[in-house]
């Protein structure tokens, strides 16, 4: 019993973190109108940044955190505008190009970490936060706590940006509707830049703290990528608040299946879950989503 | 007094032409109308002007100054305003959330406010539902939501894209004739309508395109006298 209740409560922590990864996908989604192949890859990109301030700069990762958002919203804010242009181009099939111009990036990104760091796997060295705390009969690692935390920080800044600023209004109102938010006065290129780059910076922060509970490697963006597909398709395209649901769920089944079945079917196990989702419910979970 | 123009307006969607050089003209404190049959480029005309769709070739300009090439939200910012057809409310935002992203290029938040509050004065229905999704309106208070959202920014002129669609025949022309009365403001009026019957007791002038080509342009007795012209474009056997 006490091992079922740990897995659970590992599977929520590390749920948190898949819901930082795939809200700002979510958003960027609804915003560009693009599924970005791409996310997983700021995962990975993220951990390594985060390797990397251990052993060349020798700062603490989480300390290196702000640094790791800035240095990726900014790459994102480059990237955007070469996707919002793929996708609103006037060539044929925009919506198709701009998929595998997302997809080249990723491969871009996976193919120039494998040159630089080869297939060796890594983890992030977080100092400040080891060991596990005691809760009774069961043991949470500080880390996956501290992970939590961030996740729980960071999605409530960036829900409380989407429902309680200016900007935020206009981000939704992009997200629902680019044509009329454009008559509204939204500068909807400019928002899209703008999600994006907040997207990349906190995907890539998220990934620091993925990179320390999990080992990664150069090649690891596409399971990265999956997950955030699981948690979208699950939440409803479109959907923030399914997102912190599905998020948190998928923790708990990846953990459940590792720990009772095995880490091999861990992929397996959930997709086939995603599957009969959508067979019930084809619009998510909370049933909001648009498709 | 201000002056929108298109002159000879070249523009379509995925590359296929719709409007092929169309001209219009309409003024501050007029109600200009513009008629006929679907798919004639009535709404792609007003999209065109307020750039939503980008215009291929022509010019569109107020009071001289050229607003061609740039995108809606430039355009908005000098004064042009597009209610879309249906209204263009966002559903899944509140009445609320409606209304201060069509203030949005407000600067000022207590401007803001004081707009919105004075909308929902002037529409008591929409301030006693300003929590709930504006998709949950009837079709009547959404358009009226639309109208006053369209307003915030006090634009100089606005193009209505079928104020009256998909309401009751009471519902329609109050809407229409709110949109109308702007104009006794100095707000320029440009709408597009079917139900021309009524539309034609407030226009000032009107144009009729077909085929994405001007067929008609002058006075609502103007048309009225010409039967051939009312039968064929307007479907009125008067």
């Amino acid at each position: 019993m006490s091992l079922l209740i740990q897995t659970i409560l590992n599977g929520l922590l590390v749920g948190g973190l898949f819901v930082t990864l795939s809200i700002g996908f979510s958003l960027s989604f609804g915003v560009l109108d693009v599924v970005d192949f791409a996310v997983g890859e700021w995962v990975m990109l993220g951990a390594f940044a985060g390797v990397a301030s251990t052993t060349w700069l020798r700062i603490d990762p989480i300390a290196f955190l702000p640094v790791v958002f800035v240095f990726f919203a900014v790459v994102g804010w480059l990237v955007a505008p070469l996707i919002y242009r793929v996708r609103n181009s006037r060539n044929a099939r925009p919506a198709l190009m701009a998929l595998a111009f997302t997809f080249g990036l990723a491969t871009l990104a996976r193919g120039g970490m494998l040159t630089a760091v080869g297939f060796d796997p890594r983890t992030v060295k977080i100092g400040v936060v080891q060991g596990t705390v005691t809760l009774g009969a069961v043991e949470i690692p500080t880390l996956r706590l501290a992970g939590f935390a961030f996740a729980a920080v960071a999605t409530g800044l960036f829900m409380l940006f989407l429902y309680r600023t200016r900007t935020g209004l206009a981000v939704r109102a992009v997200a629902q509707n680019k044509e009329i938010a454009g008559l509204m006065g939204v500068d909807v290129k400019r928002t899209s830049n703008f999600v994006y780059s907040l997207y990349a910076g906190l995907t890539s922060m998220a990934g620091v703290l993925i990179g320390g509970i999990y080992s990664i490697t150069a090649q690891d963006g596409p399971t990265y990528t999956l997950m955030a597909f699981f948690v979208v398709v699950l939440a409803g395209l479109g959907s923030v608040g399914g997102v912190l649901v599905a998020g948190l769920v998928l923790g708990v089944l990846e953990s459940l299946v590792t720990v009772y079945v095995s880490a091999d079917f861990t992929l397996a196990i959930v997709f086939g879950i995603l599957f009969l989702v959508l067979v019930i419910s084809p619009r998510g979970i909370l049933r909001r989503g648009t498709a | 007094m201000s002056v929108l123009t298109a002159r000879d307006v070249v523009t379509g969607y995925s590359g296929v032409e719709i409007l092929h050089r169309v001209s219009a003209e309409a003024r501050s404190g007029e109600v200009t109308c513009i008629f006929g049959p679907n798919g004639c480029g009535k709404s792609t005309l007003l999209k065109a002007v307020a750039g939503a769709i980008r215009t291929w070739q022509g010019e569109v300009a107020l009071d001289g100054e050229p607003l061609t090439g740039l995108a809606s939200h430039e355009v908005l910012r000098r004064g042009v305003a597009l209610m879309p057809q249906g209204g263009g409310i966002f559903p899944h935002l509140t009445v609320r959330e409606n209304l201060e992203i069509g203030a949005h290029t407000v600067r000022s938040r207590a401007d803001r406010e004081a707009r919105i509050g004075e909308v929902l004065q002037e529409n008591p229905r929409l301030a006693d539902r300003i929590r709930i999704h504006a998709g949950s309106l009837s079709g009547g208070e959404q358009m009226m939501l639309a109208i006053a959202r369209a307003l915030l920014v006090r634009p100089s002129f606005v193009l209505f894209d079928e104020p009256s669609a998909g309401l009751s025949p009471k519902l329609a022309g109050e809407a229409m004739h709110r949109a109308a009365s702007l104009a006794e403001r100095g707000v320029g009026v440009v709408m597009v309508e079917q139900n021309i019957r009524e539309a034609m007791r407030v226009a000032d002038r009107i144009y009729i395109l077909a085929a994405g080509e001007n067929r008609f342009e002058g006075t609502p007795a103007a048309i009225e006298s010409d039967k051939q012209l009312m039968e064929l474009y307007l479907g009125a056997s008067a």
